[in-house]
């Protein structure tokens, strides 16, 4: 790639996710017009004493904004964890959820809405403890021969699943049909809708956290990508940075899910979009994935504000987007480099 | 020079020997082949040597220093490591891959820097693949990818490269390339090489081009023979070893001087039924 055109993707990466978050606070279900947007904007970037009613106010800056904020930060926090597991785990068809904090979290969650009654200071702090313990989980299995190999850790990351997968079902069996029931079952289809700044907050300082970890140690997954042996002898303390890659993933991904729910499909096809725009050196390739997940959810959440009268859960349409999408990048890559 | 220094060497999982006694002293600038049937312990012999496996008796010294006490990223500037056949994952570029070799040169949360690329740019000229430094590496031939390998581990700038059985996956011409570039490292270089090959000519053909080489043949768990090529490939020892009937040739090629080789005639006392 020529330095010009790797200076012109850079700043279409940049961009992409910052248009998105712009448009999406023109798109919902309440009538509003384009040109009240930008007098809203207007009103508050120049604090300009206008005759706005409070109504359109609060939609832009107290609904819309947050949420888009939150889409993109949730997008592109299962995307670079997405493609550090890649990396990690020498595998392009690994994502977020490989260690099963997906799964950890929503079981944590279901718990939450049953016994707390889906009191949001509840729901967020257990799934974000059940998603880091399924992980924590996992990388224990991994471990059981002291050292981390890969075929452990993916072994290690499908028993915890399956496992939360059944204590989900259980707890929607117990589960009060009328008001817990559904409340799960939305919840486990993933959703932005009740975005608040508050939710932003109490995410985003573990995401922030996680990845911030990857971005600075993001040259190490390429030798980490090398196989155990050949990173030991390149000079990589394996365990202790494997040890730093899941950690850094697990608490971006487990913020996110908590705040948002399981969104599927963000983290496995994110970083290949980001591969074939930048290459696969991670150096590039993990910020590249944020800005891609983070474009790619917000554009996902505008579509289900448009396509139905009622929103449409993210989980629904991100496998919807993606499934067709995968197929298409699977034909296209095996005409590919690998 | 004494460089590395095995003392005593034993390594075995739960109760299985793999080998046992091993004692061995590499000089500078030396080529050592380590020779011996499959499963004989050359693998894992290396695999202690580079820290991978832990010894479960005696030690192994590098530059007077116990390898245990070395930290990961500081072993990896004394000993670089060239596998036996590399699994590509990602399509990294050639360039990519030979700066994977100033790993220990660069911090845990940093890249390498400039100068680094420039190492790795010469160590690619070094093998001859500098036109290749922007192609993805998975679009490479068995040989290439080899010569890749050997170029990240020049970048490691170390004294002494371990290889394990580097040329068994290649091709007529692309074995002999891999072997010229062995040739030019000890000589022009003064790199020390540990060499795990299946291949007893391949000590022949170093010991032709005049390197200072030297055979460890490995057998029943244990490093039963060392010293020079012709001292360790006899016809006798191939014969007990392997149980091959083998003619050592003596030829002359050229303006070389006699050029030795190991022709193997038949095998002796095999099962056939």
């Amino acid at each position: 790639m020529s330095p010009t055109k790797q200076k012109w993707t850079g700043v279409l990466l940049v961009l992409a996710p910052l248009v998105m978050i712009c448009l999406s606070l023109f798109i919902g279900r309440y009538p509003i017009t384009a040109d009240m947007v930008f007098k809203v904007l207007a009103s508050r970037v120049l604090s300009l004493n206008s005759t706005i009613p409070d109504v359109y106010d609060t939609l832009i800056w107290e609904i819309r904004m947050p949420r888009a904020i939150l889409g993109a930060v949730v997008g592109g926090a299962l995307a670079i964890s997405g493609a550090a597991f890649q990396g990690l785990f020498r595998n392009p068809l690994v994502s977020s959820g490989i260690l099963g904090v997906s799964h950890g979290a929503g079981f944590g969650a279901s718990m939450a809405i049953i016994i707390f009654h889906n009191n949001a200071w509840a729901v967020y702090p257990s799934a974000f403890i059940f998603g880091m313990i399924a992980v924590l989980l996992s990388y224990m299995i991994g471990r059981i021969y002291n050292t981390t190999p890969t075929i452990m850790l993916v072994l290690g990351g499908v028993i915890v699943s399956s496992v939360f997968a059944a204590l989900i079902s259980f707890a929607k069996y117990v589960a009060d049909p009328y008001e817990q029931l559904p409340t799960i079952v939305f919840w486990l289809m993933g959703s932005l809708a009740s975005a608040r700044y508050q939710d932003i907050l109490i995410a985003g300082l573990p995401m922030m956290v996680g990845v911030a970890g990857l971005l600075a140690i993001r040259w190490r997954i390429n030798v980490l990508s090398m196989g155990d042996k050949e990173a030991h002898s390149l000079g990589v303390n394996v365990a202790a940075d494997k040890a730093i890659v899941i950690a850094c993933a697990t608490l971006a991904t487990a913020a996110a899910v908590c705040v948002s729910g399981i969104i599927g499909w963000v983290g496995l096809i994110m970083p290949h979009i980001a591969r074939m725009m930048v290459g696969n050196d991670n150096r590039l390739l993990i910020p590249a994935s944020f800005a891609a997940g983070a474009f790619f959810l917000v554009l996902v959440d505008n579509l289900g504000r448009i396509i139905t009268s009622s929103e449409m859960p993210l989980g629904i349409l991100t496998a919807l987007v993606g499934g067709p999408f995968f197929v298409w990048l699977l034909k296209k890559t095996r005409a590919g480099g690998w | 020079m004494t460089l590395i220094k095995i003392m005593d060497a034993e390594f075995a999982y739960d109760k299985n020997i793999v080998f046992t006694g091993v004692n061995l002293q590499i000089n500078s600038g030396e080529l050592f082949c380590l020779l011996g049937p499959n499963g004989c312990g050359k693998t894992t012999l290396l695999d202690c040597m580079l820290g991978v496996s832990k010894l479960s008796r005696g030690s192994i010294y590098l530059a007077g220093k116990n390898t245990c006490d070395f930290a990961s990223g500081e072993l990896a500037r004394h000993m670089a490591y060239v596998p036996q056949s590399h699994n590509q994952t990602f399509p990294y570029k050639v360039l990519d891959i030979v700066k994977m070799g100033r790993t220990a040169y660069t911090g845990r949360f940093s890249a390498p820097v400039a100068a680094d690329v420039d190492i790795a740019r010469e160590s690619l000229k070094i093998v001859g693949l500098l036109g290749m430094a922007g192609r993805p590496y998975t679009q490479l031939s068995g040989g290439e990818t080899q010569l890749v390998m050997i170029a990240r581990a020049l970048a490691q700038k170390t004294p002494v490269i371990l290889m394990d059985e580097p040329t068994s996956h290649l091709d007529f011409k692309h074995e002999m390339v891999v072997l010229e570039t062995i040739v030019e490292l000890v000589r022009n270089m003064g790199v020390t090489i540990v060499m795990a090959t299946h291949f007893p000519n391949h000590a022949f053909y170093f010991d032709n081009n005049g390197l200072d080489t030297r055979v460890g043949l490995m057998h029943n768990h244990s490093l039963q023979k060392i010293g020079t090529a012709e001292q360790v490939i006899t016809e006798e020892n191939i014969e007990s070893i392997y149980r091959v009937q083998a003619k050592m040739l003596c030829y002359d090629v050229e303006q070389h001087q006699a050029v030795k080789q190991l022709m193997p005639i038949k095998t002796l006392d095999r099962n056939n039924d």
